[in-house]
């Protein structure tokens, strides 16, 4: 890895080095059969330079399993699995009925009517049911320790790899809800939050393991009142932080990229110097490394994705001019309930959406939020998705997708690409996942009936063709109450408390 | 909603008030017709079994008749109801309708009293007809809602209202439905961002034993000062100084107006039921996501639950299906439950928090039920509302399928035999940026 153009300190380097040999280890010895972990590197559609080294760096030859050093509630997956009989929605090409799915190494290696079971395979009876891709949400708050560096407007050197946890119930509650992989983002306290990282919900397994190895690098931004910090009440004494204005927004922004600009040319100015110096003659002095600047030379160079969370249409025409001046190109607005306003513009600069449904009027600039937002700029031609931004609402995103046919008529595979494709296009992890397509990680929602229809739950979630989630061995509340009623019968009438707890 | 829904409704709001229109032939006066006669649809009483290739008449707010072989009056406005469904108006047992605008804007939010105690405010003088958020609730089903206030240990009456009116007292159904009662309880500190100001645990539990003693004081003199009162109509001499609060607090205690106790815990339900066993009230449950750990004995003391909302996370030790299955635990059991969104500009979404508890065991019926006639039952308005009946409030919904299918399409709503618009907030910003021009 070139330290000089990825701008990674060396600190971070060693760092990052030895969690990933952690991570191997644990992998390695937990899982043997973790496709996921052992997925050769592949660059990525956009931007390419991880700033965790890709697993193809990792020693060729890892401690076998034998002594788990991680005790894991989820099961191994065989290397081949297939999924028989199944209804499958693959959001590319359509719908296939009675299809059968077969995954060698966590990956789709074959899908369609005429498929042949392998010998061996792990099969999943999928009579009845409903396989979609995994959902992908893509904006989550999910598995941080922290949110917001709420000290200044510009903290683009911040990371939310640096606060991941395996928390107890967000995650295991999305896969719960079919959702495999996530964006975890910043807060929006600041104009430039800081960078954000692409996750696969693999509950259960070290922290490190919840990488999407390969997905490009995204940093945060944010616009509007949260920035101004309209709906905060600064501490007595607490001066007030610049930018309390929209205007003060562009012009952090304008600030930052121009200080960046300058940052860039200093190192240029470097790597040119360096490469003239002759034989026995002394090396030139690099620039000092500045964390905060690095990212935003990266968003300048096209290697890592600019996230913009944004509610009116005037602040986002505001933001895609900036990128407009800098030369670079804004890969999604986060929220964008007013995008259906400019359509036409986010159409033409290919700047996607991410959005809610129909969550609005929680504050001024969701005044304008209208449930058609979606459907009307995909009519435009924008990429839309639907995100959570809640770890409530990211389990339960395919109904939240259903809405979009219910408000502004889109299809039901429209929609279906809401949740799937489109976050994957908008991430920049298309090629890897967010369909049903030979090649793709074995990412899938596995659902009792229809993922649109009211009374459809899901019962399996399976990450690189390995069931992180089964219903038919998940702590349900059935299983309680019945374990309840084995273990104290009740005393006098009084039903038991002892599980639940006081909450 | 789509293009050809939304010219059918225009059509119908344009006969309704284009004085050349049918309706101005046939009526005397360019005002709406006074029946509405939807033909040939599947109909779903609630009560009773659906009707397919059914009728139901509109009339003078009222349902006239409903069933396989109505007539269809010569004076009607028919709407061909081929291929579409009709069911009673959905009602949200819980809601901030009316209170409640853009909540983080100073002003927006009118539902937090100072003071614990404050049973003498009334929300139906507070509810705002012309909010913005109605119409884009009523369009969705929801043609019927509580509306209350929050906070405090008392908050005061809520009220049962339609959906539509120039007037909150014309809104009104019950202009007091219940008192808003919140049993005491640790409040958790915990923002947005994970480090919340997590109050000590010591002194929230103290803070709730003040606020619990408080409200058993509360209801002893609320006690005491109903006895004096009815004493004294019954001729005993003396005088009583007039309390507003405690006046508020006579229907309560008398058992005449029921409580509604806003719990969550099993604990808190167990205080709730020993506090109406002490004062004898009639109690309605709300909120109850653990509940199900006392099904039995609600189901057996006939205590109704209003649940919900179910958009909402179990917490980390908790089954991580418990809050969408928990209204099915409790229906099995045998007790009523009816649903709440808490909230105002979500309570669109009531049928698809319905839909959630039946994707994880709750009957399709029974769900169907608990925002129809169960609330009009726990309501004390089943004589009215809730299903589709002759003689009942014509509040109706046509749909293109089940209410509860977030695909499902509204064609028609009516409240009180009036359609309703599609014509709200949301609906106006769409038609306006749908036509710009591309490019």
């Amino acid at each position: 890895m070139n330290t000089t153009r990825t701008g990674v300190p060396a600190h971070r380097r060693t760092r990052d080095a030895a969690r990933l040999v952690a991570l191997f280890v644990a992998l390695w010895a937990s899982v043997s059969a973790d496709a996921g972990a052992q997925q050769p590197a592949r660059p990525a559609a956009q931007p390419a330079a991880p700033a965790v080294a890709p697993p193809a760096q990792a020693p060729a030859a890892a401690p076998q399993a034998g002594n788990p050093p991680f005790q894991v509630p989820v099961p191994p997956a065989g290397r081949l699995v297939a999924i028989t009989n199944a209804t499958i929605l693959t959001a590319s090409h359509g719908t296939i009925e009675r299809g059968t799915i077969v995954i060698r190494d966590g990956r789709i290696a074959e899908i369609g009517t005429n498929v042949q079971v392998p010998a061996g395979a792990q099969v999943i009876d999928g009579t009845g049911k409903y396989v979609m891709p995994g959902i992908i949400d893509s904006h989550a708050h999910t598995a941080l320790e922290a949110v917001n560096e709420g000290s200044n407007s510009v903290t683009s050197e911040v990371r939310v790899e640096d606060v991941l946890r395996q928390d107890g119930g967000g995650i295991y509650r999305e896969l719960a809800g079919g959702v495999t992989t996530i964006q975890v983002y910043h807060g929006s306290a600041n104009t430039i939050g800081g960078q954000s990282s692409t996750l696969k919900l693999r509950y259960g397994l070290p922290v490190d393991s919840l990488y999407f190895q390969g997905a490009p690098l995204g940093l945060k931004f944010a616009l509007g009142e949260n920035v101004r910090q309209t709906n905060y009440q600064p501490q007595p004494g607490q001066p007030r932080r610049y930018p309390l204005t929209r205007m003060g927004v562009e012009e952090v922004l304008r600030d930052a990229f121009t200080r960046a600009q300058a940052y860039r040319r200093e190192w240029q100015a470097y790597e040119t110097a360096r490469r003239a110096v002759r034989r026995g003659q002394p090396e030139p002095l690099a620039p000092r490394r500045d964390l905060q600047l690095d990212p935003l030379v990266e968003i300048l160079e096209g290697r890592r994705l600019a996230h913009v969370h944004a509610y009116r249409a005037e602040e986002m025409l505001m933001m895609m001019g900036v990128a407009r001046d800098f030369g670079f190109r804004v890969a999604s607005f986060e929220h964008g309930l007013e995008g259906y306003k400019i359509g036409n513009e986010l159409a033409a600069a290919g700047t996607g959406v991410s959005t809610f449904a129909d969550f609005w009027a929680y504050k001024l600039e969701a005044w304008d939020a209208i449930p058609q937002n979606a459907a009307l700029m995909a009519e435009r031609g924008v990429v839309v998705s639907i995100n959570s931004d809640s770890d409530e609402r990211s389990r339960r995103l395919y109904q939240e997708a259903a809405k979009t046919v219910h408000y502004g008529g889109a299809s039901e595979d429209e929609a279906l690409r809401m949740i799937t494709l489109n976050p994957a296009r908008q991430l920049g992890i298309d090629s890897r996942v967010g369909s049903i397509d030979v090649g793709k990680d074995a990412d899938l929602a596995i659902f009792n009936g229809h993922p649109f229809a009211p009374g459809s739950r899901v019962e399996k979630t399976l990450i690189d063709g390995r069931v992180f989630f089964d219903r038919d061995s998940a702590p349900t509340l059935e299983n309680l109450i019945e374990q309840m009623r084995r273990q104290q019968p009740r005393q006098g009438g009084r039903p038991v408390t002892s599980a639940g707890g006081a909450q | 909603m789509n293009r050809a829904l939304r010219l059918s409704t225009a059509a119908l709001v344009l006969a309704l008030v284009a004085p050349t229109g049918l309706a101005a032939q046939q009526a005397s006066t360019p005002r709406a017709p006074v029946a509405y006669a939807i033909r040939n649809a599947t109909i779903v009483p609630v009560v009773g079994p659906r009707v397919t290739g059914g009728t139901i008449v509109l009339r003078n707010g009222r349902i006239e008749a409903v069933g396989a072989n109505v007539t269809v009056p010569a004076d009607a406005q028919v709407i061909d109801g081929t291929g579409l469904f009709v069911y009673p108006g959905l009602i949200d047992s819980g809601t901030r309708l009316g209170l409640t605008e853009i909540g983080s804007v100073p002003g927006g939010e009118d539902t937090q009293e100072l003071g614990d105690f404050n049973p003498h405010n009334d929300a139906l003088s507070a509810v705002n007809p012309s909010s913005e958020i109605i119409p884009t609730v009523r369009v969705n089903g929801v043609t019927t809602a509580i509306t209350s206030a929050r906070g405090g240990v008392i908050a005061g009456q809520a009220a049962l209202i339609d959906l539509m009116g120039w007037t909150p007292q014309e809104m009104a159904v019950l202009p007091r439905a219940g008192m808003v009662i919140t049993f005491p309880r640790i409040r958790s500190g915990r923002r947005f961002g994970g480090e919340g100001s997590q109050q000590g645990g010591e002194a929230q539990a103290e803070e709730v034993n003040r606020q619990t003693r408080a409200l058993r004081t509360y209801l002893t003199n609320a006690k005491a000062y109903a006895e004096i009162k009815a004493r004294l109509a019954a001729g005993a001499p003396g005088t009583q100084e007039v309390s507003l609060p405690m006046e508020a607090m006579v229907p309560v205690i008398r058992g005449e107006s029921p409580v509604i106790f806003e719990v969550e815990t099993a604990e808190q339900i167990r205080g709730a039921l020993a506090i109406a066993d002490s004062f004898r009230l009639r109690v309605i449950l709300r909120g109850a996501r653990f509940a199900w750990r006392l099904a039995d004995t609600l189901a057996a003391r006939r205590i109704p639950v209003i649940v919900g909302p179910t958009v909402s996370s179990p917490g980390d030790g908790d089954p991580y299906d418990a809050i969408y299955a928990y209204p099915g635990v409790l229906a099995r059991a045998g007790v009523k439950i009816a649903f709440q969104t808490d909230n105002a500009s979500d309570s669109r979404n009531l049928a698809y928090n319905v839909a959630l508890a039946t994707a994880y065991g709750l009957d399709p019926d029974e769900a169907l039920r608990s925002v129809t006639i169960n609330a009009a039952q726990i309501w004390g308005v089943a004589d009215r509302y809730g299903s589709l009946e002759v003689g009942k409030v014509a509040n109706v919904i046509v749909t293109t399928g089940d209410p509860l299918d977030a695909r499902t399409q509204m064609r028609h709503i009516f409240i009180r035999g009036q359609p309703v618009p599609f014509a709200g907030r949301h609906d106006r910003l769409y038609e306006q940026f749908r036509a710009r021009p591309r490019s």
